[in-house]
């Protein structure tokens, strides 16, 4: 029944466990994804920003070359048309600039290889415009103008320099398809970008309703487990409410029957004795009679009646005697348990230091013929409980630990005790002779006594306190060495709490 | 004990053993009186209420009851002897048991019984109990017999 019982309480919190750490693990991957996502978007955009202002740059470069030549062949002309030295000088000024515009452009489009082709076909169309111009401008400088107006005319300048044109308008062109091929390549990481961003709310979004989903159904789970466990509880103090009473009920029972038993064991008894006594009484007639005898005729008595009168019967008188004698102590003892087990229990607080001082006091003269010097710990908890019970558990204890010394070692005897939630730990502490192992639970038994034999009792003090214990719903056990001392601990609830069937 | 009127002395006691050592103690007390011995209940409500010779019909009388018995409890017979209308409600009881529990002796009281004695387990006190017993018995004065 009790491992039926025992499963609803389970609740899979590995289980539970196990889900949470997936579900976070997929929330952070997409956190990550989201955040790698992001990053990735944001150096496409630099990129692409850079790709951008190159363009810009090249497309600049482009036109300032551009502007350099038509310059240039503005000065020209006006040079050939005036021969005013001031278009002469900034034809100069162009044409000097000029290689360096174009070198500029080479080194910006290095890694199109479009480019670089049409630069090539620039360079060689443009130097030789140049060395055209050179030429002409050489030629008016020389004063040979009517020549170089001559050449001009011949020339074939204009058709290069459209083709110069054509192919500057060429890269430029080519140019801004790239930034155009750029742009859209930027679109479209931009485009991934959003749909990473989508996908990982989404995932988030999932996780978090599927946690959430988990710890609702654990909650359920859980207060569903708790409600069992209270009911579960109810029948559990229940359980224990029968239980008790059932022992209670045999423990009185058994009580009962030790009591009739050690009862009607009395009744023979006293005829065993009774009708011993009456033998002895009637030896000391036949006594006198086989004396009388002896001395007025030896002849009738024989050996057998003289020793039978004088020793045989006076012998096992006397072993009955004392076999009765036990057996009426140890009924009496049946009986003391008994009668304690059936006497009522009526708690009250006591304070266990002062019980202990009391009966330390009775007997007193028994500590100091013995040289034993005794001290109970203080503080000590108070506890609600049978003074009476209390007042014999200990008083069995301590006439124990001053019975039981180690010969020519001063006796020492503690009384503490110490509070335990609710529960009372009374300890009776000796330096005295000590208790072999294998006796620990013996001494708690009726009749059973450990070591020497050497002090009177029966073996009944420790049944006794024992029975007392559980009957004030606790314990006692023994914890000694042989030779050291022995400390016996009572162990008791806080408050005395009735257990019998009646209760 | 008015040993004239002769007053019988009903001794219900179960075990055998017993009675005879209450007997020998009663008479070495110097107590002569007859003593009639039961050992069960039945027989000695018999003799107490209908015999011929039994207290009921015939003299005062002095009851030794002994509270365990095999068929009944000693507190039973005590019971009819003290009832209200019984020939022997004045008939001194005197309860001689082993049994020590305060509640059955208040009860004894309680049901009209005169004098309760535990039994002594030690012999030598038994024997003594029960040779006061035999000397106070020999001063009681018993009511004399109110039957036809």
């Amino acid at each position: 029944m009790l491992s039926k019982v025992r499963n609803p309480f389970i609740i899979s919190e590995g289980r539970l466990g196990r889900a949470l750490v997936v579900f976070m693990a997929l929330g952070f991957l997409a956190l990550v994804a989201a955040g790698a996502g992001a990053g990735w978007a944001s150096r496409q955009n630099e990129a692409h920003t850079a790709a951008v202002a190159h363009t810009y740059q090249v497309e600049l470069a482009i036109s300032n070359a551009r502007r350099l030549i038509e310059q240039g062949e503005a000065s020209r002309r006006g040079y050939l048309l005036t021969a005013n030295p001031d278009y002469r000088d900034a034809y100069h000024r162009w044409s000097a600039a000029t290689p360096a515009a174009l070198a500029r452009i080479a080194d910006l489009t290095r890694d199109n290889p479009d480019q670089v082709a049409a630069l090539k076909l620039l360079q060689r169309e443009v130097s030789a415009l140049l060395a055209q111009r050179a030429r002409t401008i050489g030629l008016i400088d020389s004063g040979h103008a009517d020549t170089a107006t001559t050449l001009f005319r011949t020339e074939a300048s204009v058709r290069r320099l459209t083709t110069i044109r054509d192919t500057f308008e060429r890269m430029a062109v080519t140019e801004r398809r790239l930034l155009a091929q750029r742009d859209a390549a930027q679109q479209a990481s931009v485009r991934a970008f959003y749909i990473i961003l989508g996908v990982a709310a989404v995932l988030l979004a999932l996780v978090a309703l599927a946690s959430l989903l988990t710890i609702i159904g654990y909650t359920r789970d859980l207060s569903r487990s708790r409600d069992r466990l209270r009911d579960f509880n109810e029948r559990l103090e229940e359980t224990v409410h029968e239980r008790t009473s059932d022992l209670s009920r045999a423990n009185e029972e058994i009580q009962r029957f030790a009591y009739i038993v050690s009862h009607d064991l009395r009744s023979p008894l006293v005829n065993v004795m009774g009708f011993t006594a009456e033998l002895a009484a009637a030896t000391t007639p036949l006594a006198e009679l086989v004396d009388r005898a002896e001395a007025e005729a030896p002849q009738i008595v024989s050996d057998e009646a003289r020793l039978a009168v004088r020793e045989d019967l006076p012998e096992a008188i006397g072993f009955i005697r004392t076999s009765t004698q036990k057996m009426d102590r140890l009924i009496n003892a049946i009986l003391k348990l008994s009668r304690e087990g059936r006497r009522v229990i009526t708690p009250e607080p006591i304070d266990p230091a002062a019980i202990a001082d009391t009966v330390a006091g009775s007997i007193r003269h028994l500590l100091d013929d013995r040289g034993i010097s005794f001290s109970v710990r203080r503080p000590m908890p108070s506890l609600v409980t049978d003074r009476v019970a209390i007042e014999q558990i200990l008083s069995n204890l301590i006439e124990n630990a001053t019975k039981y010394l180690e010969p020519g070692r001063p006796g020492v005897i503690t009384v503490s005790g110490e509070a335990k939630r609710d529960r009372v730990l009374l300890s009776v502490t000796d330096n005295g002779r000590g208790i072999d192992p294998r006796d620990h639970q013996r001494i708690f038994d009726l009749f059973r006594r450990s070591g020497r034999q050497d002090q009177p009792g029966e073996g009944i003090g420790l049944a006794h306190v024992r029975a007392l214990a559980y009957r004030l719903g606790g314990t006692i056990d023994v914890d000694s060495e042989p030779g050291r001392g022995s400390t016996f601990r009572l162990n008791l609830p806080k408050t005395y709490v009735s257990q019998d069937s009646a209760a | 004990m008015n040993a004239h009127q002769s007053v019988g002395i009903v001794m219900i006691e179960d075990d055998e053993g017993h009675a005879r050592l209450i007997e020998k103690n009663i008479r070495r007390a110097g107590i002569l009186n007859d003593i009639r011995h039961f050992t069960d209940g039945t027989q000695a409500l018999h003799h107490l209420f209908e015999a011929e010779d039994g207290p009921a019909k015939n003299g005062p009388a002095l009851i030794l009851l002994d509270l365990n018995l095999p068929d009944m409890s000693g507190t039973d017979i005590l019971q009819r002897i003290k009832a209200e209308g019984s020939p022997l409600k004045r008939t001194p009881v005197v309860v001689l048991t082993t049994t020590d529990d305060k509640i059955e002796i208040q009860r004894c009281y309680d049901l009209g019984c005169n004098v309760y004695i535990t039994k002594p387990v030690n012999y030598e006190s038994f024997a003594q109990a029960i040779r006061q017993l035999g000397l106070f018995l020999s001063v009681i004065q018993v009511p004399a017999f109110e039957g036809h």
